[in-house]
């Protein structure tokens, strides 16, 4: 973007303007609300293997060492041991990178999490490409594909500091398993104080009727500033759709989209299985039909990069998205 | 609760029969249940503090059945002590919408603390129990955790052994049911497992070692169990024989799974008593 602030036209939700060269780190305000969440009960406790640091554990570790479990280098047994935890009544959070929870442990959130159906919450970042030059062993590309096909198992990916928390803040008394993966890239300030997360409800951050992105995590930065530019060069009005939830899925919200007759679904993840194919599925289900795009990691492990590099490489940085839209929309 | 070991012979005896009976009705694990047969007879119908009327009181003993397809012998232990009738698992194991299947299962079942069946889960799963005790400051309870040998192959079981011995959960007791069988033969052929008692011994873990089917020997064991509020986990390294008590099954891979005939089954019972 040219400016260094742009305002949102159609802004719905309470911040009138947004700054988009604002750093807000979500692992560092889901390690620091953590702390408060273990204040305010009792039967959370942290389960780490060997990534407290990374994943922005220290400050519960040391307000609450006794509920706090460090397994090692050993990530099958920490999300089994935090499933024995769950059994025993505890409200565990499981911390690890993304690939490490939902590929190294697949069968063990599978089996010994999902199907007991217990309270146990995987907080996972380094999702999608955001693990930038640490390569593809890093990264979190098939993660909602892969966890959300588990019964039972909510999906949340997180945008915005105040819906950090908030998701935080509701998973505390979620029936079930809850699966949060969040970038380690920067994002922006989204939402303003009176913000109200509801899991299952997507939440429309910038109104318009002539398109629509569905996008969740980093791409509703890149959805908001593409809706302006497109705004500037053709004067339309692009909504945006912050599906914050990938499982249960908004379909409504989906639906409500298409009748702008320009949907693109962009999701820092595979485009298999990912929030497009999910949005799709809504849309073929109904009978809908729409122009429609999907935009999101393409069928090919990459070589390791900055993410936003890889981004805007695979088209769904700002430009990325602005470029699709105004394709779409001829 | 049966305090004698005669009567915990009988017992054992008696829940031999019932596999048997169930195993000429449906293929079930019969195999790795007769191996286990003894130690989890007194397991359950000696050692355990469990009522079947308070399955959720906080100061029971926990049960994981880490080998999940040992789970007939499980059941039928659970039945000699009340929690249903033995002839509800004759009835429905295996059956569509029974409550006992060839894997434990705890949607069906409530008296199933953990649903197994993929090795190398229960384990780390009784690991977090105990150490869930531990936060809850029950120094009572124990989490008892039975195994395969073969299930000693997967990665899964020595993250947890290293844990366990870690966080000094005292309050947990592994059972190794060393049949020396897996699956597909031998797992002295198959694997590099040799000494399992040295590598539990190597990872900080009190090790006993003896055999499965004597069960004065297990009984002794159970009774020398340091305080569940003790600092080092306990194993037992139960030498076993894969599908003791039936001369045509015993030590014979075929046997890991199978249905007998009415012929072998009523052959079966007869060896059984003359053995007594």
């Amino acid at each position: 973007m040219s400016s260094m602030k742009k305002r949102c036209v159609h802004w719905t939700k309470g911040a009138d303007s947004m700054d988009f060269t604002e750093k807000v780190f979500l692992r560092d305000v889901i390690g620091e609300h953590m702390t408060a969440l273990g204040r305010a009960d009792e039967r959370v406790v942290m389960v780490n293997a060997d990534l407290m640091g990374t994943c922005r554990c220290r400050g519960f570790a040391e307000a609450f060492p006794e509920r706090s479990f460090n397994v090692g280098i050993a990530e099958q047994n920490m999300v089994s041991f935090a499933a024995g935890l769950a059994h025993e009544g505890f409200v565990p959070y499981v911390f690890s990178m993304v690939p490490f929870i939902t590929m190294r442990a697949c069968e063990q959130c599978r089996t010994d999490v999902a199907y007991a159906g217990l309270p146990v919450r995987f907080i996972a970042p380094y999702a999608g490409l955001s693990g930038g030059i640490s390569g593809a062993t890093h990264w979190g590309i098939e993660d909602c594909a892969i966890m959300g096909a588990m019964p039972g198992m909510t999906v949340l990916e997180p945008c915005d500091p105040r819906q950090a928390e908030q998701m935080l803040d509701v998973s505390r008394s979620c029936e079930g398993p809850v699966y949060l993966r969040c970038s380690v890239e920067p994002v922006v300030r989204v939402y303003g104080e009176d913000y109200q997360f509801q899991t299952g409800k997507a939440d429309t951050v910038r109104e318009g009727q002539d398109g629509a992105f569905l996008c969740a995590g980093i791409t509703v930065k890149y959805a908001l500033m593409a809706a302006e530019a497109v705004a500037e060069q053709t004067g339309k009005q692009i909504r945006v759709v912050d599906m914050h939830t990938f499982k249960p899925l908004d379909r409504e919200a989906v639906l409500r989209a298409a009748e702008t007759g320009h949907v693109i679904a962009a999701q820092d993840h595979v485009r298999i299985g990912g929030l497009g194919y999910a949005a799709a599925a809504v849309l073929a289900e109904a009978g809908v039909q729409t122009q429609f795009r999907i935009l999101g990691v393409p069928d090919v492990f990459e070589t390791m990069a900055h993410a936003p590099y890889l981004y805007h490489k695979f088209g769904y940085d700002d430009a990325g998205l602005t470029a699709a839209m105004l394709e779409l929309l001829g | 609760m049966i305090t004698t070991v005669e009567g915990l012979r009988q017992a054992a005896l008696a829940i031999r029969k019932d596999l048997l009976e169930l195993c000429s009705l449906q293929t079930i694990h019969i195999g790795g249940d007769l191996s286990v047969t003894d130690v989890m007879t007194v397991l359950w119908q000696y050692q355990m503090h469990y009522d079947p009327q308070d399955i959720h009181a906080e100061d029971r003993d926990r049960f994981v059945l880490s080998k999940g397809h040992a789970s007939a012998v499980t059941s039928f232990n659970q039945a000699a002590i009340g929690c249903f009738d033995r002839e509800d698992v004759l009835r429905e194991y295996a059956t569509d919408g029974g409550r006992f299947s060839m894997h434990s299962c705890r949607l069906v079942n409530p008296f199933v603390e953990v649903s197994t069946g993929s090795l190398g889960h229960g384990f780390p799963v009784a690991c977090g129990m105990a150490a869930g005790l531990r936060l809850k400051h029950n120094d009572t309870s124990r989490v008892y955790v039975v195994m395969g040998d073969g299930e000693q192959s997967e990665g899964s079981v020595w993250e947890a052994a290293m844990n366990a011995a870690h966080l000094k959960l005292g309050n947990l007791v592994a059972i190794i049911d060393l049949n020396g069988l897996e699956a597909d033969g031998s797992i002295y052929e198959l694997t590099g497992l040799d000494s399992v008692a040295e590598k539990y011994r190597s990872f900080g873990w009190r090790v006993c070692e003896f055999d499965g089917h004597d069960i004065a020997e297990i009984k002794r064991q159970f009774d020398s169990l340091p305080p569940a509020s003790s600092e080092t986990p306990t194993v037992f390294v139960c030498h076993t024989v894969k599908g003791k008590g039936v001369p045509f099954m015993e030590d014979q891979p075929r046997w890991h799974a199978g249905r007998i005939t009415r012929e072998q089954y009523e052959e079966a019972l007869r060896t059984l008593d003359e053995r007594g």
